[in-house]
């Protein structure tokens, strides 16, 4: 974080990005030259250190991402699965070691064996057709899942046309902005990023903050392993997005709306690059919109590879082309942002539900779900499942409902799920049935909703390796600033390796200490959080993991 | 007032206060630990020790927060050291220490280590971890002359990456990798020589353990004694610590309650000081007989000087004698020596490198305002919204205020305006860039008046209210020829409109400037100028304004305060006066002489007339840093009895026929004046070395032995007598001065003055005087058979003459003065990247090493006159500021030719 690169980077403005062009100069070899990176250093006055600093953090970017060719997918799900060393097998014949990389994760988690070809995701039976893959004549890639919702479906619901989709949205744009952010507040939608926190009022907040220039952030960098419900509406409903980004947009005064989208999504680049190109061909986004006087544009940035670019600053750090490391609050986003500019920040999901509280009104969403909890939710199931898929629940559904019904029960034996990504809690299968899906009955469970993505542990998959993986993931995301979430992770990892080795057992106070120093002492939400699956599991399969600790 | 509660206990807090300042405000400054904070970079938030426990009521529920960059909200509970948040700052150093050596004894910060004092304090003894991954195996980079790293010791504070960004602005330093393998990088990845690192040493000085620091080991806690004094390297007037063990200086470093510097100098400041005990110190004073200089006593020394002086007024008069006095001198001494010259050998003629510097900012400002200074300070840079920087390179003259000025450039709602001919650091970062052809600022400030008018934009009650002759002014003005204007200066007029209307519409605006305008042969109207845009905006007389000349020598400013010029006594009081004349004689009970004296140049003019006799120079090497070195060297061996006060056998001091071995900063007490006219204590580090003397004394001596009567000098004994005679001095002694000076002029109960003409101007009405551009004579009489123009800048590694600089480690980081030329230029000479290039002008020739850079424009070449074997003042030229005689070293007609490869100058060749 620094507030002189924001500057220097925020001169520019968004077209000639810097975050952008590094992406553009690893595109040949996998990496940036230093050459290039002096040209860089020097073209937006910030120091070579800068523009390298920030390569070397991306596995895009950074210098051993050169010769890559072909990544698998090491998410949570893949892992539990059991099928990425198959994977590996069969594109090390067609792949020298150095050329095969990790990605994660690829969002295939409902089929699994998920790995990334030239700008293309593959996934399920699609290793066994590697070979035709890499001479270029298969090009289908199999993605199938379920999509269901468990009442009248709002984010899921069938898309029209652009015309009729955007009637709303020239409504709004004859309206008083003040009276579209009432409704938005009426609602009560809150974030569906992890944190929760209402719409309506960040919104707000970024509407009263002074200055002239204003973004809308899309946060698509969907990087919780066992979450593919941002994928899904980025290549299924992009205009949910879309809508909901310009109504933010009216509504806080910005007039330049950005798709944060991760690298590990191609495909939804293109499907919302294509739709933002629908509305600029009708006029639904520019200058001037409707004769309304209101502009809008948008841009799409893609990123490199790196989890923590999910957490609002550090993607705001990213979009900049700083080294993507949390910034300290305050200054909140909505009031020194992307390029010290007010900036709201907002998850896909979040976004999409804006198109049917506009259309419905505010309180036709509050009625759906519970009190605290308002509208539906996207809930991922993975291949565990007997029907893997995207449902959309209305929120206060008992869990019970979300797995039986709608997903049809396991297909094998699974002691626990873990809900909510990397840093939701796991939550053993005898529990399930005492949760509700909304952000409360979690909460007091103590365990977190999340994204709400469901990743199945086996039964036979050992616990100590799973928080040896957590702690791993956690580890190797770290931006690193921090003390306690750089080194506290890597610790908790050799910890839990040694442990598996057998070479050392871990001492239980001092691992109590080690996840009580990550959840009081680090800058966010990454350190803060990785303790609680860990005490979930801790706590829940004490039996199993006894002879680890000491 | 609203209160919050440490720990139980009410107090009351500032809106927007963190935490942590609260604390540190009300309690004891260790009672929160910290290690990523620091007192002159933003909150940051990573190392997370300076965690507190608060709650909204009094035993309440509790949430843990990093206290740094957490504001404090009304009625919260902060606990500072409850158990669980002492645990926790324990858990996070046990971390931290399974990744640092612990060899702390060995090490050079051992007792004075961040790191060290937060483990004693958190009670740690026991690193519970079994041994994992680290970075122990890091090794320390000792490439450059001062600035080493051993990264093994760092904790990923990011506090070296801070200061390199927010303090000096370089952005040398930031951290690659992520995670665990998060590490900090120089550059790309390269050693501390190779990298752009400009030797500054903040991060250095910020780094909490010895990860970053100097060679000097400025972080070391062998030192008995720290002695706060100031910097005799620029008119930024930084305060420094000085560590000393046995009278032995081993380090500086800058303090951060400096309200100059805060915490930050350079590395001429900070780390170029070991000339001081240089080998080559002239340690005694010297005759020249038979053309050898032999050592002889100071008695004798001063008896032949005596009795000199004392032939020559007696047999040609007082003028045949002549002084220059040195600004890098004391306020006390340049008083002694201009007061020597007037009141016992009874002439005026005394000047000081003023005049080939700023004397055209004194007179221009004097003219237009009344007071030739600031007329604002450093610190306004905080209430400005546009700073327009001409003719000044400050990143590398100026190096603080640099930093200062490119922080402000770098932010996106500020303005910045440059007006110069290379494209300098802060040109870089500037929203306005007006490169114009040397010798025209005139023609560009003007054009820039022409369309503020055209447009609307001047203050009117302020011109109404205060100031006269503007009715002439505008008309005049209205009237210039835009289109030649455009044609000379090489400026499109858009981008003189665009920068005349930011300057104009910006609520407050400060302008800065330095050599580039003074040196030139209309450098005085160019201040008059740019006091004139001031007026014409009503940027004048209050806090983020002004007009301020961005002075060169560390007392440059004070110097002229004192009286060293010919046509001011101290105090700058009219020489011509008669009632001042009185007043004077009455006070240094001697006859004082009635008439202006000589300019320096007028010195050599008169020496080479044989109207010279005698000239004593104090630390000012003329020979290498005056123009037309061989002029100079005529009119030195022209005069009978040259003495030069030196530290070291300069140019000058070959020419010299009595040396005097002066002392350095380091080794008196005085006063320097900075260029916000801040009067700093100037206190002695170390003794003289042996053979040398305080140049003050060895003033008070001649005086004494001349007759007249002068106590020996002290610093509080010769501000009493100051104050008595300047009037802006008034409320200035010694003990007043405190660790951060006090700025003129300072009223009898001690109150200083930080901005002038706030009511009125020191003159009454401010001026308004319209002149037009003309062309310099060095174009007109030789620019068709010398196409090229040469300017001069300076090095940030070197000073002035480089005396001093070139005997320190400042050597090996630049090593030889370079010629800036365009790739076009380089290209159609058949020009390489360090092929010697031979330079002639009127004058001379010279050859110069080529550095090929964009930074200059196609046709201007620019150089520096830091070393000695290239003497560029060989072919600078005759021309001067056609009001203060200021030379015109920043045009000079040349042409160009690729050397035959043989270095060599005028000097080697004779």
């Amino acid at each position: 974080m620094s507030e002189n690169l924001s500057e220097l980077l925020g001169r520019k403005g968004l077209q000639e990005n810097l975050f952008d062009k590094l992406g553009n100069l690893a595109q040949p070899a996998g990496t940036p030259d230093e050459e290039a990176l002096a040209l860089l250093a020097s073209e937006f006055l910030i120091g070579k250190a800068n523009t390298y600093g920030t390569a070397t953090f991306y596995d895009f970017l950074k210098p051993e991402n050169k010769g890559k060719q072909v990544y698998v997918c090491n998410g949570t799900a893949c892992e539990c699965a059991g099928t990425q060393p198959g994977v590996i097998k069969e594109l090390k014949k067609q792949f020298t070691e150095d050329q095969i990389g990790h990605m994660c994760c690829l969002g295939r988690c409902h089929e699994n064996s998920a790995f990334h070809y030239k700008g293309h995701n593959y996934s399920g039976g699609a290793i066994d057709a590697l070979q035709q893959i890499v001479k270029g004549e298969e090009k289908h890639h199999s993605d199938m899942y379920n999509v269901a919702a468990s009442h009248e479906p709002i984010l899921t619901a069938a898309f029209t046309d652009v015309d009729t989709y955007y009637e709303p949205w020239l409504a709004v744009l004859g309206q008083d902005s003040a009276d579209v952010l009432e409704e938005i507040k009426t609602s009560n939608v809150r974030g569906r990023g992890g944190a929760g926190f209402p719409m309506g009022l960040k919104l707000e907040f970024c509407r009263n903050a002074e200055g002239p220039v204003k973004f809308i952030i899309c946060n698509a960098d969907e990087g919780d392993p066992g979450a593919y419900s941002d994928r899904y509406l980025l290549e299924e409903q992009p205009h949910s997005v879309l809508f909901g980004m310009l109504v933010s947009g009216y509504v806080t005064g910005a007039n330049h709306g950005i798709l944060y989208i991760r690298a590990e999504y191609p495909e939804a680049v293109e499907i919302v690059q294509q739709a933002i190109d629908a509305l600029k061909d009708r006029g639904l986004v520019g200058s001037n919109i409707g004769n309304s006087g209101f502009d809008f544009e948008f841009k799409i940035i893609q990123a490199q590879g790196s989890y923590i670019c999910g957490e609002e600053t550090a993607l705001i750090n990213s979009i900049e082309g700083q080294r993507p490391e949390v910034r300290v609050r305050p200054p909140y986003p909505a009031q020194r942002g992307l390029f010290n500019r007010p900036t709201v920040v907002n998850n896909v999901e979040t976004l999409a539900a804006l198109h049917y509280i506009i259309s419905e009104g505010g309180e036709a969403w509050k009625a759906i779900g519970t009190e605290n909890s308002s509208g539906t939710k996207l809930v991922c199931l993975d291949s565990y499942f007997n029907k893997p898929g995207m449902y959309e629940v209305v929120m206060g559904t008992p869990m019970k409902t979300v797995i039986e019904d709608l997903g049809g029960g396991f297909k094998e034996a699974v002691k626990a799920v873990q809900i909510g990504g990397p840093l939701g809690g796991v939550v053993p299968v005898e529990k399930l049935n005492e949760l509700t899906l909304d952000f409360e009955s979690f909460k007091e469970n103590g365990f977190l909703l999340g994204h709400a993505s469901v990743v199945s542990i086996p039964e036979d998959y050992p616990m100590i390796k799973y928080i040896e993986h957590l702690f791993d993931f956690a580890s190797y995301e770290s931006c690193g600033k921090c003390f306690p979430c750089r080194l506290g992770t890597k610790r908790g990892h050799e910890l839990a390796s040694k442990a598996i080795q057998g070479r050392e057992t871990i001492d239980r106070e001092l691992f109590q200490d080690l996840l009580t120093t990550l959840e009081q002492g680090s800058l966010c939400a990454h350190g803060g959080g990785i303790p609680l699956p860990i005490r979930n599991i801790v706590h829940y399969f004490d039996d199993e993991l006894k002879n680890y600790f000491s | 007032m609203k209160t919050a509660y440490i720990n139980d206990i009410a107090y009351t807090f500032e809106p927007g206060e963190t935490m942590l300042s609260f604390v540190r405000r009300h309690k004891d400054d260790n009672l929160v630990p910290t290690l990523c904070d620091a007192p002159n970079l933003d909150p940051f938030g990573a190392c997370r020790v300076c965690s507190v426990e608060v709650a909204l009521e009094e035993g309440g529920p509790v949430k843990t927060m990093a206290s740094c960059h957490t504001p404090v909200s009304e009625g919260q509970y902060i606990y500072t050291s409850t158990p669980s948040v002492q645990k926790l700052r324990k858990n996070i150093i046990e971390l931290v220490l399974t990744d640092h050596p612990l060899d702390c004894l060995t090490c050079e910060v051992n007792g004075n280590c961040e790191l060290q004092t937060v483990a004693a304090q958190v009670g740690i003894r026991d690193v519970r971890y079994p041994a994992g991954d680290n970075h122990l195996h890091k090794t320390k980079d000792l490439s450059h002359p001062y600035m080493t790293s051993d990264f093994s010791k760092c904790i990923n504070c990011y506090r070296c990456v801070r200061a390199c960004d927010e303090v000096q602005g370089e952005f040398v330093l930031s951290m690659a990798g992520r995670g665990f393998d998060a590490h900090i990088i120089k550059g790309l990845d390269q050693s501390f020589m190779d990298s752009d690192c400009v030797s500054c040493g903040a991060c250095s000085q910020a780094c909490p353990t010895s990860a970053i620091s100097d060679v000097f080991q400025s972080k070391a806690i062998q030192a008995t004694e720290t002695t706060r004094t100031v910097c005799t390297y620029c008119g930024v007037g930084c305060n420094l610590d000085v560590a000393t063990n046995s009278g032995e200086i081993l380090s500086i470093t800058a303090p951060y309650d400096a309200e100059v510097n805060q915490g930050h100098t350079c590395l001429k400041g900070r780390f170029a000081f070991k000339f001081y005990d240089h080998p080559e110190r002239l340690d005694s004073p010297m005759i020249k007989r038979n053309g050898e200089f032999e050592k002889v006593s100071w008695d004798e020394a001063y008896t032949y000087i005596a009795d000199k002086f004392t032939h020559y007024k007696n047999t040609y008069g007082p003028d045949s004698m002549a002084g220059i006095s040195s600004s890098r001198c004391t306020n006390e001494e340049n008083y002694l020596m201009q007061k020597f010259f007037r009141a016992v050998l009874q002439t005026n003629n005394i000047d000081g490198c003023a005049r080939v510097c700023h004397s055209p900012t004194a007179l221009g400002m004097q003219r237009t305002f009344g007071t030739g200074a600031a007329t604002n300070s450093i610190e306004d840079l905080k209430y400005t919204n546009c700073i327009m920087v001409i003719g000044a390179n400050p990143t590398d003259a100026h190096p603080v205020t640099g930093a200062k000025l490119k922080q402000f450039a770098m932010k996106q709602d500020n303005v910045t305006i440059v007006i110069d001919p290379r494209r300098t650091e802060i040109a870089r970062y500037a929203d306005h860039h007006l490169a114009l052809r040397p010798g025209t600022n005139v023609a560009v400030l003007n054009m820039m008046m022409y369309y503020i008018i055209d447009e609307g934009l001047v203050d009117e009650s302020f011109i109404k209210n205060r100031t006269e002759g503007y009715e002439d002014f505008i008309k005049e003005l209205m009237a210039i020829d835009i289109d030649k204007l455009e044609a000379v200066s090489g400026v499109p007029r858009e981008q003189v409109k665009a920068a005349a209307i930011a300057y104009a519409t910006a609520p407050n605006a400060m302008s800065f400037h330095g050599l580039g305008v003074t040196e030139h042969s209309q450098g005085t109207f160019t201040v008059m100028q740019i006091a004139d845009l001031a007026m014409l905006t009503g940027n004048i007389g209050r806090r983020g304004v002004g007009v301020n000349p961005l002075r060169g020598q560390n007392n440059v400013q004070g110097s002229a305060d004192m009286g060293v010029q010919p046509h001011q006594g101290a105090g700058y009081l009219d020489v011509t006066n008669p009632e001042i004349n009185k007043r004077y004689n009455e006070f240094y009970g001697s006859e004082l002489p009635l008439h202006i004296g000589y300019k320096i140049p007028e010195m050599f003019d008169a020496a080479l007339d044989g109207k010279l006799k005698a000239i004593w120079i104090i630390g000012e090497d003329v020979v290498q840093t005056d123009p037309n070195t061989q002029k100079v060297i005529k009119a030195l061996n022209a005069t009978d009895l040259v003495i030069v006060q030196e530290l070291f056998m300069t140019e000058t001091a070959k020419q010299a026929d009595v040396i005097l071995p002066g002392s350095s900063f380091l080794e008196k007490s005085g006063t320097f004046t900075n260029g916000e006219r801040r009067v700093q204590a100037v206190r002695q580090v170390v003794k003289p070395i042996e053979g040398t003397k305080p140049d003050g004394q060895i003033i008070v001596d001649i005086m004494n032995r001349m007759g007249y009567s002068q106590p020996d000098y002290t610093p509080d004994g010769m501000l009493e007598e100051i104050s008595q005679i300047v009037p802006f001095f008034a409320g200035i002694k010694w003990e007043r001065l405190g660790q951060n000076g006090l700025q003129w002029p300072v009223a009898p109960d001690g109150t200083d003055t930080q901005i002038l003409h706030e009511q009125e101007f020191k003159r009454g009405l401010g001026y308004f005087e319209f002149h037009p551009w003309e062309e310099t004579q060095e174009i007109t009489q030789h620019g068709k058979d010398f196409p090229y123009i040469l300017t001069t800048n300076r090095e940030l590694e070197h000073y002035n003459c480089g005396a001093m600089t070139r005997r320190t480690a400042n050597e090996q980081i630049l090593k030889s003065d370079y010629l800036m030329i365009n790739p076009a230029d380089a290209e159609s000479h058949l020009i390489n990247d360090g092929d010697f290039v031979c330079i002639e002008s009127p004058r001379g020739k010279v050859d110069v090493k080529a550095r090929i850079t964009d930074e200059v424009k196609p046709g201007i070449l620019s150089t520096t006159f830091h070393f000695p074997d290239i003497m560029i003042n060989n072919i600078t030229g005759d021309v001067h500021d056609s009001e203060a005689m200021c030379p015109e070293y920043k045009v000079v007609a040349v042409r160009i030719r690729k050397s035959k490869g043989k270095f060599k100058s005028l000097l080697q060749d004779k």
